[in-house]
Order: structure tokens, then sequence, then C-alpha cells
């Protein structure tokens, strides 16, 4: 009993400690915008500010230029107009030592001991980057939160929570939506039919395989999803009209910003837009294929092992997107502490890799600073840093995938 | 309708009491010329790459007047932007305010929007002082690729145009204008909340500062295809090998 109290005082103390340097960060923040030229808060929380105030006015947070989230955000932040303007940062590190609890179950459920698990989700909690992006007031660690939830009920399987969990995610950031394959593939029945190699009909297999999709679980799934993400573009479609289309969903699928960032894509899509204008869609589509083939390829190899297969299909989303910002690598990073356990690498490798995937950015950054703030021209430069950098993460993708050793839970298969 | 009429009829009859007490004094417009003669507007750019900072000094020689006003009409090339928030966040911490004409894309290249207009209010709770300095963070647009040797294209940057309202109001009610040749009159926002324009007089300089040209990096168009080419074959040469490895250590 003694110990069970020391334990859960030992994980409460773990959390309590990450929440109260992230308010520290939050203090010093206001101080920092208070006192000196370079500002602590993020310019997205004024944008998510400014938002808000036109809620409580009654208007469009569209209204407020280079808004480009739902408006459930907005909404959620009014209270930083009626009670304090340090609200939305509160909820943000409060989400952000959420996504830390969650790592623990999830890890819990995975099969490891709680103190293995509170090893590794420190990882998370005492990480400088999700530490400072959340309390300079990013809203990046609400869909972590939702996520790693997503995650957390689909391996405990409370279908219809994850179900709302992963609704709601996708509402937020289109991105989680590639998540939709590799679950629809975990969720169908498996295939039980004794393999007769090539004596099986073509379309006899076929038909088995997308009959193997019919069940209740997926169709449960997916019903409740789409209906929570539905129920919400009508909702505010009635409310905002097509500028929330356009502006929340429309304009990230579209976007078309040409200034640089680490996308390995940045400079062809610079150079080819309008001076071919009939022929600028060529690259724009040759530019999806890699993506594609590779959320393809990784849904089918790693469906079984769904944690896995969303850090992978979120770190193959970013590296390989058209526009890369470094706000992006915090989405895979939060689940970056659920596959650590399973990774065969030794620590010597580990800290190798990492120091590979920051000298990457270090890199990039050099030549980037040089145009930006000195007026060189490195776009070449920036170019050849960004195709760099993918060679880098995707070296680094796969030592990860070949030192990957899942395991399966003892807890997990009792559950099913 | 009838507000507007009450607004000009009360306004009339302010220029007609300001007329009957100040009486007009030939004497404060001439000092007004003088003033506006003398005067020097100058142009300075600061800092480097696409994030630059327009310093605009302003030199009113003769010791403050009192019931003048002035402002600075910036003409904006499509190459430059200014971030409505950012000036917003400034002017709280400035003695100025800032009207812009038209909205703002921050995210378009040059070739894909067009110029626009600032009025810069310097605080009319601030004495017309003697020497006037306005800082204006500007932020330059990617260009269209060109396919020159150079690599670089130019933006120029025009200095302000030095506009004077008098409350006194000699310079459209009273006297003839003619006197403040070889300044005009144009009308423009009386205050940077844009609800009403008054005439204002723009000051002519006899040396006035020629623009102040910039220059961005823009993009060679002539690599075009080793670009594309670079791009695509790294990116499948990644791509394949990445499935390669996904496919033989998948988990089945």
């Amino acid at each position: 009993m003694g110990k069970l109290i020391t334990h859960l005082a030992e994980k409460h103390a773990l959390f309590a400690a990450s929440f109260a340097i992230r308010l520290a960060l939050v203090v010093y923040g206001d101080y920092q915008d208070r006192t000196m030229e370079v500002k602590y808060t993020d310019i997205d929380y004024h944008v998510f500010s400014d938002a808000a105030r036109l809620i409580t006015e009654g208007q469009s947070p569209y209204n407020r230029s280079t808004y480009r989230y739902t408006p459930l955000l907005a909404w959620m932040l009014t209270p930083n107009i009626y009670v304090n303007m340090v609200f939305g940062k509160i909820l943000f590190i409060a989400c952000d030592v959420l996504s830390g609890l969650l790592i623990y179950k999830i890890l819990c459920l995975r099969g490891l001991s709680s103190e293995t698990a509170q090893r590794i989700c420190s990882l998370w909690l005492f990480n400088p980057l999700p530490m400072g992006v959340s309390s300079r007031g990013n809203a990046e660690s609400i869909l972590a939160a939702l996520v790693l939830g997503t995650l957390l009920c689909m391996e405990a399987k409370h279908l219809l929570w994850a179900a709302i969990l992963y609704g709601l995610s996708v509402h937020m950031k289109i991105y989680p939506i590639t998540y939709a394959l590799p679950i629809a593939l975990t969720l169908r029945t498996p295939d039980t039919t004794p393999e007769k190699g090539t004596k099986r009909w073509r379309w006899r297999s076929f038909i088995d395989f997308i009959g193997c999709f019919l069940n209740r679980e997926l169709f449960l799934f997916a019903s409740v999803a789409g209906g929570v993400f539905c129920m919400l573009i009508a909702f505010f479609y009635c409310m905002h009209g097509w500028e929330f289309l356009h502006e929340t969903y429309l304009y990230h699928l579209t976007r078309r910003d040409i200034r640089h960032n680490f996308s390995p894509y940045f400079y062809m899509l610079y150079l080819t837009e309008g001076t071919y204008p009939s022929s600028h869609i060529l690259p724009y589509l040759l530019s999806f294929m890699p993506q594609l083939i590779l959320l393809l390829v990784a849904s089918w190899a790693f469906h079984s092992d769904l944690s896995f297969c969303c850090f992978l299909h979120t770190a193959i989303f970013v590296s390989f997107n058209k526009v890369c910002t470094s706000q992006y690598f915090l989405w895979y990073l939060s689940l970056l502490p659920l596959i650590v356990p399973h990774l065969s690498l030794s620590l010597k490798q580990g800290v190798g890799l990492l120091l590979l995937w920051f000298a990457g950015q270090g890199i990039w950054l050099g030549p980037a600073y040089f145009l930006e703030f000195e007026g060189y021209n490195t776009f070449l430069f920036i170019w050849l840093a960004g195709l760099l950098v993918l060679i880098i993460n995707s070296f680094i993708l796969i030592q990860i995938v070949a030192h990957y050793k899942p395991t399966h839970s003892p807890q997990r298969l009792k559950v099913e | 309708m009838y507000f507007v009429l009450l607004s000009v009829l009360a306004y009339l009859s302010t220029c007609h009491c300001l007329i009957e007490d100040g009486k007009v004094d030939e004497n404060h417009c001439v000092r007004l010329k003088e003033l506006l003669d003398s005067s020097s507007v100058s142009l300075e750019i600061t800092k480097k790459g696409f994030h630059r900072e327009v310093v605009t000094t302003v030199e009113l020689s003769l010791d403050a007047l009192s019931g003048v006003r002035v402002m600075l009409v910036h003409r904006w090339p499509r190459g430059v932007y200014l971030d409505p928030y950012q000036l917003a966040s400034l002017s709280d911490h400035s003695d100025w305010q800032i009207l812009l004409d038209s909205a703002i894309d921050l995210e378009v290249p040059a070739h894909k929007t067009s110029g626009f207009v600032t009025y810069v209010y310097p605080s009319p709770l601030r004495p017309t002082s003697r020497l006037l300095r306005v800082t204006l963070p500007i932020h330059g647009r990617y260009h269209e690729p060109t396919f020159d040797e150079k690599r670089f294209t130019s933006v120029n940057i025009e200095p302000p145009d030095l506009l004077c309202l008098n409350v006194n109001l000699c310079s459209f009610l009273g006297v003839e204008f003619n006197n403040f040749k070889p300044h005009t009159v144009l009308d423009a926002p009386c205050s940077p909340d844009n609800s009403s324009t008054c005439p204002w007089v723009r000051v002519h300089h006899q040396q006035k500062q020629g623009p102040v040209c910039l220059q961005f990096p823009v993009g060679d168009g002539s690599l075009v295809t080793p670009v594309c080419a670079g791009t695509l074959l790294v990116t499948m040469i990644c791509c394949v090998a990445l499935s390669k490895y996904m496919w033989e250590h998948r988990i089945v």
C-alpha cells in the first residue's frame, strides 16, 4: 500500500513539476513581452485572441486576416477577452501536460511498467520544444492531445470515444485524416480463410478483401467520426458560410506559399509559379506522388501497430509536404515517445540520429538567415539544404523502421 | 443625410467663429508658408534582407506653430508590404498612428498584387516639434523569378509627401490659396479613424530627395529544369528507399 502511495506521488510530482515549469515560462513570457523588444508570445496567439475578440463582438473570426483555423478555437479562447489574456496559454500548457499523461497511459497499455512509462513520458513532459511552443501560445498541443486521445481509446478498444476524438481532431487540423486508412485496416475483420496462393480466383479474393471492411466496428467508427466531423462542418458553415470552408480547409489544401521553408519542393514551386501558367499543375501533382505512395505503403505495412503507423504517417506527411515549417515537427514529436521503448537502437545511435536531425535543420537555417536578414541570394543553397533535410529525415525514418521491434503486450491480448 | 448636412453646418459655423475670432491674420499665413517652404523630408532605410525599417525624418525649420498638424503620405510599391497587425502593436508604443488605404495580403508575391498608400499621423497630443522621426517596418515580397544575370530585383521607395493641415483654416478659407504656391491642396483623411476627409496642403520641396532603391534576392528562372529534375530525383529516391525498408520490415 505504502509503495503504491509513493508511486502515485511520484507520478503526480512528475506532472505537477512539468506543469509548474510551463507556468513559470508563461509568467516569464508576460514579463518579456512587457519589457523587451523581442516578444516571447507567438504571433499566432495574437491572431487567436483577435479572432476571439471578434467572436465576442458578434463578428466572424475570419475578419482577422491570417486566421486559418476552425472557429471552435476562437470560441474556446473567448475567456481571453472576458477573463484574462493568459487563459489561452494556460489551456495550451494544460493540453501539453495532458498529452504527457495520455502518452503514459498508452505506454502502460502497451505493456510497459509504470516506472519505464514515466521515464519515457518525461521525454515529452520535460522536452524544451513543446514547453516553449505551448507557453508561447501555439495551439498545437490541443491537437497533440486529441490525436493521443484517439490512439489511447483505440488501444483500449473504446471505439466510440476514439471515433469522437478522431472526428474532432480532423476538424481541428486536416492532417490526421491520413490516419483513416490504417484505422480502417485495423478495424477490418481479420482474413481467416487459409491462403491458397494462385489457385484462388482474383476477383474472389478481391471481393473477400472488400468484404472484410464491412463490419460493425468499422461502420460504427466511420459513422461516428464522420458524423462528428460533418456536423461540426455543417454547424460552422451555417454560421460563417464559404469563408469558413475556404480558410480552414481549402486554403491548406491549395496553399501556394512560395516563401522559403523546409520543404524540398519550395524552390521548384517558386520557380514554376506563374512562369508556366498552363503547366505548373504538373510539378504540383508530381510532388503529391511520393507522399501518397509512402502513406499507402506505411498504412499497409504497419497498420497492426497503430501508434507506430500514425507516427510514420505524420513524419512522412511532414517531410514530404510542399510546405514545411518547424512547428510541423511537433506533430510527430508528440508521437515519438510511444515508439521509443520499442526501438532496439543503442543510446549512442539514438543520440547520433537526434544530432543528425538537428544538424539538418542547422544547415538549412544558415542560408535561410542570410536570405531573410542579410539579403544574400541564397535560394539555391536553401534548396540544396532542403533536399539534405529530406535525405536526413528519410535516413532517420529508415533507421527507426529497421530497429522497431513490435511487442504484443499481454494487456492488449486480454482486451482483444 | 441630415446628419451630413448638420455636420457641414456645424463645421462651417466653427470656421466662421474662427475667422471671426482669429481674424485670419495674414501674418499667421505668411509664417505658415515660410514653415512649409523651409521644411524638409528625408528618408533612410536601415537593416538588410527582407525585413527593413524606413526611417522618415521631417524637419520643420520654424519653431512650433500652434494649430498646424502634419501628416506623411507614403506611396508604397507592390514589391513591399507593411503588416497591419505589427503596425497596430507598434503604434501602441509609439507617438504616431497609421491608416492604410487598402487591405494587405501578407503572403502573395509582388506580381500578384498592387501598391498601396499609408497615412502616418504623429500624435495630436504631442506638439508639432522641430524634428519628427517615424520608423516603419516594411517587408519585401517574393518576386517573379528572373532569367537575366542579375539575381536581385530593385524596388524604389519614394520619400513620403509632407501634408499640413492648418486648423486656423487660412489655407482655404479667408485668404486665397494662391499665396501658398508652389504647395498644392489635396483631400486626405483628416484623422487615422478615416471618418472624414480634409483639404491638406501638400508641401513641395525645392530639392526633393530621390527614391531609395532596395535590392531583394530573386529566384533564378534559368535553373528551373535542373531544380525540378533534382527535386523530383531526390524525392523519388527517398520515396523508393523508404518504401523498400518499410515493406521489408512490415509487421504481419
